[in-house]
């Protein structure tokens, strides 16, 4: 087997990295395939706690880099999808534990065990996020429609522009988009986003509490029914496995009858 | 000199759109590594430089900054008048 090393990145801290990390995660592994999560923000260790899997990790990645146990012995398996594990971060190191060769080697023994590699990228643009795409293939930029988010977002797309040799394609998640906003003109659109950004759409996330809400039970959005976050999530997963799924209408998410009347007027281009 | 004036030319004041126009011009700042004040010298010299050839028309002359995917391009508009050779 040789699986897919997807890395999982925003260069702005906050935007949404880990939560789009397991939500996509738990979306593939729900189609079937099976999933590898890596989580390489060594020292700020968080991908266990948003899968409800804290308490499970015994070993993590630098001790599989430094051959304190097996590959296998360090994977936690998920609660409920049997064919999704996590590799977790040391959470007692820094960036410096790890480095790209490391990488490269783990990623290339994941991808030979997994349909789909997910490594979860620290923010910044240093050693970090440098080891976080060494052994990826493919790149998720997660960005938010706001202005410091997206001038990260860009000098992420330039690096891996400059990477052109490793990494063969990367797209865009633009998240916590907040359609009202946009309908008011306060917020820059999907439209606006991409058009500045020049990048390749691979989903639209809405703003949604209920994020946090899951994140407290640990249990990523993506594995509830009827809510529009996860869901947008699963469209993800969808896209990359190579379906066409149409972008969904933000314009439903004021779906209240007072959301309708101003719909109805004024549709919102998001 | 008129850098930032022209390119502000809104269609609207919206924040929106305030955001859209500044992000743009910042992005092509970061992608060149260009300093803020750097687009006016430019400006000025090349000014200077078509006005030895040209008497220009000073208050219709244009710079614009495009975009063209993850490029920019420098554009300038310099109504000529009459050549002075």
């Amino acid at each position: 087997m040789s699986g897919r090393v997807i890395v999982i990145t925003s260069g702005k801290g906050g935007v949404g990295k880990t939560t789009a990390s397991a939500n996509i995660g738990v979306s593939l592994a729900q189609t079937g395939v099976s999933v590898a999560m890596v989580d390489m923000d060594i020292g700020l260790r968080n991908l266990d706690i948003l899968m409800g899997l804290e308490n499970r990790v015994v070993y993590n990645l630098v001790d599989v880099v430094e051959e304190r146990c097996k590959l296998r012995q360090a994977l936690v398996k998920d609660k409920r999808l049997p064919n999704l594990c996590l590799l977790p971060a040391a959470q007692t190191r820094d960036k410096s534990a790890v480095n790209a060769e490391q990488m490269k080697k783990l990623c290339g023994e994941l991808k030979a065990l997994f349909d789909y590699v997910i490594v979860d990228s620290p923010a910044g643009i240093e050693s970090g996020f440098q080891n976080a795409v060494a052994g990826a293939e493919e790149a998720i930029v997660i960005t938010t429609p706001e202005m410091s988010a997206v001038r990260d977002a860009d000098r992420i797309v330039g690096l891996l522009e400059a990477r052109k040799e490793e990494i063969s394609q990367y797209r865009l998640v633009l998240n916590r988009v907040r359609p009202g906003m946009i309908r008011t003109n306060d917020m820059m659109s999907v439209e606006d986003v991409l058009e500045i950004l020049s990048v390749k759409l691979l989903g639209v996330v809405p703003e949604d509490e209920q994020i946090i809400v899951s994140t407290n039970k640990g249990e990523p959005i993506a594995g509830t029914d009827n809510i529009r976050s996860g869901l947008a999530f699963r469209n993800i997963a969808r896209r990359l496995r190579g379906e066409d799924v149409p972008f969904m209408d933000l314009d439903e998410l004021n779906a209240n009858w007072f959301g309708k009347v101003v719909k109805f007027f004024a549709p919102a281009r998001v | 000199m008129q850098v930032v004036n022209w390119f502000f030319r809104r269609k609207d004041e919206s924040v929106r759109s305030q955001a859209k126009d500044r992000m743009r011009l910042m992005l092509i700042h970061d992608r060149l590594e260009l300093p803020a004040d750097r687009l006016s010298s430019l400006e000025e010299e090349l000014i200077a430089v078509v006005s030895r050839y040209f008497d220009i028309d000073r208050q219709t002359t244009r710079f614009d900054l495009q975009q063209y995917e993850r490029r920019a391009a420098l554009i300038a508009n310099f109504p000529l008048l009459r050549s002075k050779c």
